[in-house]
């Protein structure tokens, strides 16, 4: 075994301080690199990495970790409590999701190999939350801990560690030696388990054309390619040096109406967008055809999935006669309705160009706003000037109901202007003890979304992967795993 | 009394003279851009493709922007002569509405670049002490690579077909009042020119009568390149995110869309870029012709 | 002629800069900011906040101004956050593939070009004359990223001859490095070849129709040693204005074919910085760019006084 694999991403990572980046060009490659002490396995639960285990205290205000020993980083210095909590430490004023250590009143050394957090409140959902993969909370050296963004030693406990990174060219990773295995466990799993690192080294290539990426793949240059578009995929479907991977549960489409600028600003009004729309049709043709339709805010098959919802009547009804009969109740003049997308992920503007198009049918004067990704960030940021903005959630339906219902409540929902019965709704979510109560809640709140009809659920969109054949044991999942796969020919 | 009157007789008899021989000329000329082979061609292909733009509501089968989920990606047939595109519109619609949005943007670069570019070069020659200063910014300026500078500027400035414009002006007008600073300075050393300012003739009419009207030729000539390029500046703009945004067609945006399914659907690129290739080569062979005709001192056929 | 080129490169200094000011002008006018890219869909405002202060982007404009000219005058282009290495080493690390790609295109073209164009001259109004006109312009016709993703598929995919994208440095490979630029530099030299060979055909034809070529002729000198000898020698000099010209393209043109060819050069450098919002490098991005035009042009001038001695003493 043993050779180099080269893995094809189209964008150029911002950053491989994997906890300042919530990018997934990012993750894709500092998840081979770095690891958490907690991470989920294969199931989205919880389960430890560089932590032996948890302890939590009855009255949920203490977290112990006792951490495994005689785990190296590349640097070849064991790990210490002194450098998780130098991590953690970091993660707290750097991390880009360094508010889910927010709860935590302190974290203290409770010996050499264990540390723990001592809460302000009791926080049921914290464990979960510490496990996002988003921005992880990685655990770096102590000497790593006060470095600015950006400026850390790139050393992480992980089976691969960085050897090169180009900018806009390439990320070079090689086999680290002297990894320590989590015998625990059998083999991969999720984001830990048992990973071994087979090949001597792998790229990481950045190509930002589709079309020269499939080119690459098909002439052997490249062996998986993390995304391939649905066409190319059809066409290599019978070439045999090509294997496929469909991921079915990618990602959700939404679109989200800015509930402070009129017209939208008017429940009414958002009624009338949301029976007006053909959902197979958006997903269809923004997907490439890899997608679910799906009213719900869960993948279908999952822990929180509670059925039917109030969706009956509202989702995918492309009703246009209803849509007219509705904006005529909401007094609508033909005010401007600017929908908001961009052009680095394709499908958030190929699905503003859909619904433009179906909201202009339905007696809407929609009008899009294409810009880049960092623009239409902060364009989204302020109060007014968009009504729909399209977006795909990756990570948030991924890690389930908490992580999506946090970007709908607060001070500054995605939609603007906060909903205070969701808001109600939402504290009671993360305070709720079992999962049964949780998942009670949570039917609440998508009955309210179907109320509100401040965010639109679009669909459920699929990602679809390919490697060549020579790839074995690869298994598509929220990055592509350069561990625990190997190269025959 | 007498000689003024009979001055006045000759000078409207001179005048209307004038006009005539102006007239003769211009039917001349017109008579021997029409000889003339390659312009001949390229006003053929330009004169196509600007009916294609103005009459695009009449000639296209479909709306450019009707998605059709049930056709995406069908290869050129009856129903769609140039196939669909992933979104299931129709490419030939696409194209020829793109025409008048390319040809839009290359027209309007080309004017402004014209109006800015021959300001500013008038005004260099002729208020002396901006003349330094107008010249190191308009360098400064050229110092960018064209299109790159045109880049730049487009994603600052958002995109849009007006950005798009005024970027590609920006980016081509400093070549274009060079040029007019140069034979405006040629005409100035005239004797007519000195001979009008001792006849004591006004400011702005010595400028647009006798300055202008000579400096117009290498102008007019280096305009329709400007359009060409402009046209192509587009697709490039287009390609990189930055040019006019979607659902509107343009030339470069329908290219830009297709160039992800080159291998499965080859048809969404190969029809705009032929007609982009066709546009941008009637222009250049219209170029040639006015040089070689209207300024053979820069001219390259013999 | 030390006179001539102290003075052209005294000049040079007012144009640098309009350009960095210009630079400076196009990273304020673009919207948003690194913060956006770092915290991603969700970043709260809070977090937005903390990421600005701790790149500076929390100062107003006009500090940011005298911080730019201040270290502009020390030579220092600034420092890039994202990149975390100084402007001038992320850009001069990327020259290296954009003057690999635009010297090789130049040189392709340059060849190409003045081959047609001698030929098409000296076979005047033959169907060789008309053949490679039309090709010249069907060469600046066609928009190059197009052409450059053709031939990655009959090169790259079909053929399986060459790479169809990434860079080898000279350094680590040589063969390697020709190899993955090849396609790259033909893509780049195609448009270009174009205008190089109608420009050459033109003053070729000027200078054939002279006297002193005639006589050469009437005098019975072989007629490649006239071609060659004579009337390039003095075709030289609008060239010359065409190749450095042509620079400029090459180079805007390297943004589009390093992003066809995922090649990580100054173009592709300058437009993933502006999609990051990595303002450093936008501006020192564009000012080396800039002046390696200038630099470029320079040596044009320079060149026309070596061929030209009127240039170099008039004016």
């Amino acid at each position: 075994m043993g050779g180099d694999l080269v893995v094809a991403q189209s964008s150029n990572p911002p950053s491989l301080d994997a906890m300042t980046s919530s990018s997934g060009a990012s993750r894709n490659i500092t998840m081979n690199v770095y690891e958490t002490l907690y991470g989920f396995n294969e199931k989205i639960e919880p389960m430890p990495i560089l932590a032996e285990t948890v302890e939590i205290s009855d009255d949920g205000l203490k977290y112990r970790f006792p951490l495994r020993k005689g785990v190296l980083f590349h640097n070849g210095k064991e790990m210490t409590a002194k450098d998780v909590k130098a991590s953690l430490e970091r993660y707290r004023k750097v991390g880009a999701t360094g508010s889910l250590l927010e709860p935590v009143e302190s974290i203290d050394i409770t010996g050499d190999y264990e540390v723990t957090l001592t809460m302000k409140r009791p926080t049921p959902t914290f464990l979960e939350a510490f496990c996002s993969p988003r921005a992880p909370a990685v655990i770096i050296p102590e000497e790593d801990g006060a470095a600015e963004v950006n400026k850390t030693s790139l050393v992480g406990t992980g089976p691969y560690k960085i050897v090169e990174f180009v900018p806009d060219s390439h990320v070079r990773l090689e086999r680290f030696t002297d990894y320590s295995q989590d015998t625990r466990y059998d083999g991969r799993d999720g984001f830990g388990g048992k990973k071994t690192a087979y090949l001597d080294s792998a790229t990481f290539r950045i190509i930002p054309e589709p079309g020269a990426a499939v080119a690459a793949l098909q002439a052997g240059e490249i062996q998986i390619l993390d995304q391939i578009p649905v066409p190319a995929a059809r066409r290599l479907e019978d070439n045999p040096d090509i294997d496929l991977y469909e991921n079915l549960q990618w990602a959700f489409n939404v679109f989200i109406l800015n509930t402070n600028a009129p017209p939208t600003d008017n429940p009414k009004f958002r009624e009338a967008v949301q029976v007006a729309l053909n959902m197979e049709e958006i997903m269809g043709i923004s997907t490439e055809g890899l997608f679910n339709l799906n009213p719900g805010w869960v993948y279908p098959g999952t822990t929180y999935d509670v059925g039917d919802l109030a969706s009956a009547g509202y989702y995918n009804q492309a009703d246009t006669a209803r849509a007219q009969a509705l904006l005529k109740e909401a007094g609508y003049n033909n005010e401007e309705f600017t929908i908001l997308t961009d052009s680095n992920i394709p499908e958030h503007g190929r699905s503003a160009v859909v619904i433009a198009e179906q909201l202009k049918a339905a007696g809407i004067n929609a009008v899009i706003n294409q810009v880049d990704w960092p623009t239409a960030l902060k364009l989204r940021m302020e109060d007014t000037g968009w009504n729909g903005w399209t977006l795909q959630m990756g990570i948030e339906p991924y890690l389930g109901p908490v992580a999506i219902m946090s970007t709908l409540t607060g001070k500054r929902p995605h939609f603007v202007k906060n909903d205070e019965q969701l808001d109600g709704l939402y504290q009671e979510l993360i305070t709720g003890q079992t999962s049964e109560e949780r998942k009670a809640t949570f039917a609440k709140m998508q009955t309210r979304l179907y109320e509100t009809f401040s965010i639109i659920k679009v669909g459920d969109s699929g990602l679809m992967q390919a490697s060549r054949s020579s790839v074995k044991n690869f298994k598509s999942f929220r990055f592509p795993r350069v561990y625990d796969i190997w190269l025959e020919n | 009394m007498g000689a003024s009157a009979e001055g006045l007789d000759d000078g409207l008899s001179l005048r209307t003279e004038m006009r005539r021989a102006r007239r003769r000329r211009l039917g001349q000329l017109a008579l021997r851009l029409l000889n003339h082979r390659s312009f001949l061609i390229g006003f053929v292909i330009l004169v196509f493709f600007a009916l294609v733009a103005v009459f695009a509501d009449l000639i296209a089968p479909y709306l450019p922007n009707k998605n059709n989920y049930r056709d995406v990606l069908t290869p050129p047939s009856a129903a769609f002569w140039f196939g669909t595109d992933a979104f299931g519109r129709d490419i030939a619609s696409r194209v020829i509405h793109g025409t008048r949005v390319s040809l839009g943007i290359g027209f309007y670069v080309a004017l402004l670049t014209g109006i800015f570019g021959t300001l500013l070069g008038t005004l260099a020659c002729y208020v002396r002490w901006l003349d330094a200063l107008v010249m190191r910014t308009l360098d400064g300026l050229m110092a960018f690579p064209g299109v790159l500078l045109a880049i730049a500027l487009a994603s600052a400035l958002g995109p849009s077909a007006i950005n798009s414009i005024i970027a590609l002006t920006v980016a081509f007008m400093p070549r274009t009042a060079r040029v007019v600073r140069a034979a405006v300075m040629v005409v100035q050393g005239t004797q007519y020119v000195e001979a009008a300012q001792a006849a004591g003739a006004g400011h702005g009419r010595i400028i647009f009568r006798y300055i202008l009207a000579n400096a117009l030729s290498p102008v007019i000539v280096q305009l329709t390149y400007v359009f060409a390029v402009s046209v192509i500046a587009e697709a490039i703009l287009s390609f990189l995110g930055v040019g006019p945004p979607p659902p509107a067609p343009s030339l470069g945006n329908i290219i830009a869309d297709g160039r992800t399914y080159i291998q499965e659907a080859w048809w969404i690129a190969v029809f705009p870029g032929m007609a982009i290739a066709l546009v941008v080569l009637g222009l250049n062979l219209i170029g040639d012709g006015l040089r070689d005709i209207i300024d053979p001192r820069q001219s390259s056929q013999h | 002629m030390t006179l001539f080129i102290v003075r052209r490169l005294l000049s040079a200094i007012p144009v640098l800069f309009v350009v960095s000011l210009m630079s400076f002008v196009i990273m304020w006018l673009v919207p948003g900011d690194i913060t956006a890219v770092l915290g991603g869909a969700d970043a709260s405002p809070e977090e937005i906040e903390r990421i600005r202060e701790q790149v500076g982007l929390d100062r107003p404009i006009y500090e940011r101004a005298i911080i730019w000219y201040s270290s502009l005058f020390h030579g220092d282009l600034g420092y890039s956050y994202l990149l975390d290495r100084p402007v001038v080493d992320a850009v001069l690390e990327r020259l290296q593939v954009t003057l690999s790609l635009a010297t090789l295109a130049l040189v392709i073209a340059t060849l190409v070009g003045v081959l047609l164009g001698v030929l098409a001259a000296v076979k005047h109004n033959t169907w060789l004359d008309q053949g490679s006109m039309i090709a010249a312009l069907v060469g600046l016709s066609i928009p190059d990223f197009w052409f450059g993703i053709v031939l990655i598929i009959l090169f790259g995919v079909t053929l399986g001859w060459l790479p169809t994208g990434g860079f080898v440095p000279i350094t680590e490979d040589v063969l390697g490095w020709a190899r993955s630029m090849t396609l790259p530099a033909l893509t780049l030299a195609f448009t270009q070849m174009g205008v190089i060979a109608r420009m050459t055909r033109s003053s070729m034809l000027d200078v054939l129709n002279q006297d002193f070529i005639r006589t050469a002729r009437a005098k019975g000198m072989r007629a490649h040693t006239v071609v060659f000898k004579h009337a390039l020698r003095n075709a030289v000099v609008p060239i010359l204005t065409v190749v450095g010209v042509t620079t400029g393209v090459l180079l805007s043109g390297a943004v589009v074919i390093e992003t066809v060819f995922s090649l990580p050069g100054v173009g592709r450098l300058i437009i993933g910085s502006i999609q990051r919002r990595d303002f450093p490098i936008i501006q020192g991005g564009l000012l080396v760019t800039a002046s390696v035009f200038v630099f470029v042009n320079i040596i044009v001038d320079m060149l026309y006084g070596f061929f030209d001695p009127r240039v170099r003493d008039g004016r």
